[in-house]
């Protein structure tokens, strides 16, 4: 494995607040590595750091292995994309495409080439001669992507690409992005706080909070198996359960069945049930556990499963199999 | 408009009313035949604005009134630019209180600025009423140059500077391609504004005058008192015109919404 870029024991602090908390981090080359987690986790901090924007209080960053801790961004030869897009407006889309460029002092005729192919590769060439403020934000979404690939950078950066879009327009965008990596052969670095995003985009994901990394890995090893109760909530489970042994299990909505009788491998809850809301692929059912910890655990049923007739009030047991019941370290 | 908004839509009329007719009046006037400046004039005639072109005075004053105005305004945004993205981009400590020092002297009054000018300059530094007049007309323009580009500055995305460095651009290349570009409506309008203000002062033209250098207005004034011929009605309408030409031009070329909101959409 190439390695595109690398945190040494990275520390950001401003005045008394630790945002980013001595991480240790690398991203591989060619892959699209995440950071996830919820606002004020140092995910931005740490990209910002990377893009030489603001500078680490203490610790290195490699970047092709070469120590660039206190290289200002112009020199780093990165792309990014900022979530507000911070397209220049006093130019058109293809002078902002071709801004890099131009500092590069490409010749003209080379530099109408590469923006005109750019611009194609996200599918903005008839746009070339707009004004940013003419076009709609996934438009403009795509120009700030367009300037920050045209000048072919090391790692392609990206900070919320996708959080001022509409629902629809930003799954479109996802596979728009898988797209656009898997054609340039680009290092990408991701920052979002959307755990489907994470999931659905990368090939390393980096979950974090408070400064640090909790967890990281393939999405299809980090989702099964979530570190700790902090990986879990955020990733979307739900029903966490203490047993008699202080041992923490999880079990997503999902995975919860209303059942007869008690099982005896898995988890067996029986409880009052006090809410149910139709969602239309299914129903969300929150029941109150009688274990005596007044604990809300929630499940979600198939609408077309006629079994499923609880209302408020009536008692259920629930079950899930053992395969689907996470163990946590805490 | 006038049917559902009737109180609103007779403030406007009454205030368009208030505005315009005094100087329809003195435009009348200006054309009268008679020697006084009276309404309705009597009889139509150019030959005020033919002693007006020809009355030294106010030519000389006219040259003053403008070198000065042109003067204080480039000066007033040489300190304002600077100062405007410190205050907005920098890490100065104390922003709000160095944006206050620079806005203050739309609170002071005027002629507590021209008094403490006249005591401190030009009696106690001896220093010539032009150099005075400059420095007390560049101070009345600071705001203008600080809170106009502003506002300009203050609409722009804060990451612009930032995207223009990532992809290349050294700090003072991505001031040059991005933010002073950004910043150019700002620019035009407070010039704009600085220099109607200086071109109009009186208080501190007046407190500052002398009699090698006087502006337009402290002229007229002065010829006011002493003769009251049709002569300043017609420069009033001569200077009218012209201010009339630049909006025009300044309503073409950038537009008004632009120049006063100094913002860059």
């Amino acid at each position: 494995m190439t390695v595109a870029a690398e945190f040494q024991q990275v520390t950001q602090r401003f005045g008394d607040f630790t945002a980013v908390d001595a991480i240790d981090l690398t991203i591989p080359a060619g892959q699209l590595t995440t950071l996830l987690g919820p606002s004020g986790c140092g995910k931005t901090t740490s990209l910002r750091m990377l893009a030489g924007y603001s500078t680490p209080t203490s610790g290195r960053i490699l970047i092709d292995g070469v120590d660039s801790t206190r290289t200002p961004p112009e020199r780093r030869g990165l792309g990014m994309v900022f979530q507000s897009y911070a397209l220049f407006p006093h130019l058109t889309v293809a002078e902002n495409v071709g801004y890099g460029l131009k500092l590069r002092k490409m010749p003209a005729a080379e530099r109408k080439r590469v923006v005109a192919e750019t611009l194609d590769l996200v599918g903005l060439g008839h746009l070339a001669a707009s004004r940013p403020r003419k076009l709609s934000g996934g438009q403009q979404q795509r120009v700030a992507l367009a300037r920050a690939i045209a000048i072919r950078p090391k790692l392609l950066l990206l900070d919320e690409p996708l959080s001022n879009l509409d629902a629809r327009l930003r799954v479109h965008m996802r596979a728009e992005l898988r797209r656009i990596q898997a054609e340039t052969g680009l290092t990408v670095v991701l920052v979002t706080h959307d755990q489907d995003e994470a999931l659905e985009l990368s090939d390393q994901m980096v979950v974090m909070r408070e400064g640090r990394i909790l967890q990281q890995g393939a999405p299809v090893d980090v989702f099964p198996a979530p570190a700790n109760r902090l990986v879990a909530e955020f990733l979307g489970y739900e029903n966490f359960v203490t047993s008699a042994d202080g041992t923490l299990r999880t079990v997503r909505p999902e995975h919860l069945n209303v059942v007869s009788e008690p099982t005896t491998a898995g988890l067996t809850l029986e409880g009052v049930v006090v809410d149910v809301a139709f969602r239309g692929v299914d129903r969300l059912v929150t029941v109150d556990a009688d274990d005596g910890l007044g604990r809300t655990v929630r499940l979600t049923a198939d609408v077309r499963d006629g079994a499923v007739t609880a209302r408020p009030g009536d008692r259920i047991l629930l079950s899930a199999d053992q395969a689907h019941v996470v163990t946590l370290a805490g | 408009m006038s049917t559902r908004r009737p109180v609103a839509a007779t403030l406007a009329v009454a205030g368009y009313v208030i505005m315009i007719v005094p100087i329809l009046f003195v435009v009348a006037t200006s054309f009268t035949g008679g020697s006084t400046l009276r309404f309705p004039p009597e009889g139509l005639s150019l030959r005020w604005f033919d002693a007006a072109v020809h009355h030294t005075p106010f030519i000389t004053a006219m040259v003053s009134s403008l070198q000065l105005a042109a003067l204080a305004t480039v000066l007033a945004l040489l300190l304002g630019i600077p100062a405007t993205l410190a205050i907005h981009r920098g890490r100065l400590p104390g922003k709000g209180l160095v944006e206050g020092l620079f806005l203050s002297p739309l609170i002071v009054p005027e002629l507590v600025v021209g008094l403490a000018l006249f005591q401190q300059l030009m009696i106690g530094l001896r220093l010539d009423n032009f150099t005075v007049l400059l420095i007390g007309h560049t101070v009345l323009m600071l705001p203008y140059a600080v809170r106009v580009t502003g506002a300009s500055l203050a609409l722009a995305d804060p990451f612009v500077e930032e995207a223009a460095r990532g992809l290349g651009a050294s700090p003072l290349r991505a001031f040059f391609t991005v933010t002073l570009p950004l910043l150019r409506p700002g620019i035009f309008s407070a010039a704009l504004l600085s220099f109607v203000t200086s071109f109009n002062n009186v208080p501190l033209s007046l407190l500052l005058q002398s009699r090698d250098f006087r502006t337009l207005p402290v002229t007229m004034l002065d010829y006011v008192q002493q003769s009251y011929d049709p002569m300043v009605a017609a420069t009033s309408t001569i200077i009218l015109a012209g201010t009339v030409l630049v909006a025009v031009v300044a309503e073409r070329t950038v537009g008004f919404a632009r120049i006063f909101g100094g913002i860059n959409r």
